[in-house]
């Protein structure tokens, strides 16, 4: 699965032979390490996001009412969006460097769990409970294990984001 | 072979060093690792607070703001420590970089922010007056500003250093 064929497969050449793979090839210079910045600012949103709501749902700042800390989601929003399509453009450029390379595939599944993560708070009672918590209140336990797992998988997607470079397959088509 | 060079040359053959750029793809990786997750803590909950005072999740309580400082702290320590080893693993890579220099001076100035965000804003007692809640404002700006610099910066490094080594020049 990690190991690059010989020859590209058709996934590969079809993503060589988009406008946005070419300009990243033709402008890497200056392009990459500007896509980067944005993706360690975006990242940076994403952590000013969880690193206050789900530090306040495991109960540091509790005089601070979860709901009102609440409205900082969209940032987060904002820098998972801006990752996505940084992300993307990543990926159009060098994609045998990111498809063979285990650390993009953990990643991957990191990023999977967190999702299941935020959809099992959303979609169970946790969001509600969470939402009406007066200052000073406790979360209850599923709310932190929700809280919880969400640092937890995201810290591992950073990691494993920072470990891409070293595990990229040593040839390149 | 000048004073200086011959003084980073013997950092880079110090035990610490060569571990540091080792080829045992964990510490170099690691000691990243943990310098990028410090940095998403760090900016990351400086730059959640900034959004609190710049009116965004305007009910949010300040002086409860005060409560998140420590898990700053920590995520400053780790940066500052993973950084420590990245230094005296490419040490001449990093002191000949006039942008190492810049990324300095706006860490410092980002963490003087960050303390004077606490002490004048957050934990002033007179904190929902409108010349506090304006010097919050500003200050808040200049710490967003701040972290977007360090950050542009920090990356820009791996792409514009002229020397990796000692007497070994980056040529890409």
């Amino acid at each position: 699965m990690f190991t690059e064929p010989e020859f590209p497969e058709p996934w590969e050449l079809w993503i060589r032979a988009t406008i946005l793979h070419q300009f990243v090839q033709d402008n890497g210079a200056w392009l990459w390490p500007t896509l980067e910045t944005l993706h360690f600012l975006g990242l940076s949103l994403l952590f000013a996001t969880i690193g206050l709501f789900d530090l306040r749902v495991l109960g540091l700042g509790k005089a601070i009412p979860p709901g009102t800390l609440h409205r900082l989601i969209p940032i987060g929003i904002a820098g998972y969006a801006v990752n996505a399509v940084t992300g993307l453009v990543f990926f159009s450029g060098f994609p045998e460097q990111y498809f063979y390379n285990p650390a993009f595939w953990l990643k991957g599944t990191f990023m999977a769990i967190a999702g299941v993560n935020v959809a099992a708070f959303y979609l169970t009672r946790s969001f509600r409970e969470v939402k009406m918590l007066p200052a000073g209140a406790d979360a209850p336990f599923s709310a932190k294990l929700i809280a919880g797992t969400s640092l937890g998988a995201w810290t591992a997607v950073l990691i494993c984001g920072r470990l891409l470079t070293f595990y990229r397959p040593p040839i390149f088509h | 072979m000048t004073p200086i060079e011959a003084a980073f040359d013997w950092v880079e053959q110090s035990p610490l060093s060569m571990w540091v750029r080792g080829e045992s793809m964990l510490a170099f990786p690691l000691i990243l690792s943990a310098h990028t997750l410090g940095m998403g803590f760090l900016a990351g909950i400086s730059a959640g607070i900034d959004l609190r005072l710049l009116g965004l999740a305007n009910r949010v309580p300040l002086s409860a703001l005060a409560k998140f400082y420590p898990v700053m702290w920590l995520a400053l320590v780790v940066s500052f420590v993973s950084g420590t080893l990245l230094l005296i693993g490419y040490p001449y890579k990093a002191f000949t970089n006039p942008l190492f220099y810049l990324k300095l001076a706006l860490i410092a100035a980002a963490v003087y922010l960050v303390v004077r965000i606490r002490r004048d804003v957050l934990l002033n007692p007179g904190s929902q007056a409108e010349t506090i809640l304006r010097n919050g404002r500003l200050l808040a700006m200049a710490s967003l500003g701040c972290w977007i610099g360090v950050i542009a910066a920090g990356r820009f490094l791996a792409y514009t250093y002229t020397w990796l080594l000692v007497g070994m020049p980056n040529n890409f």
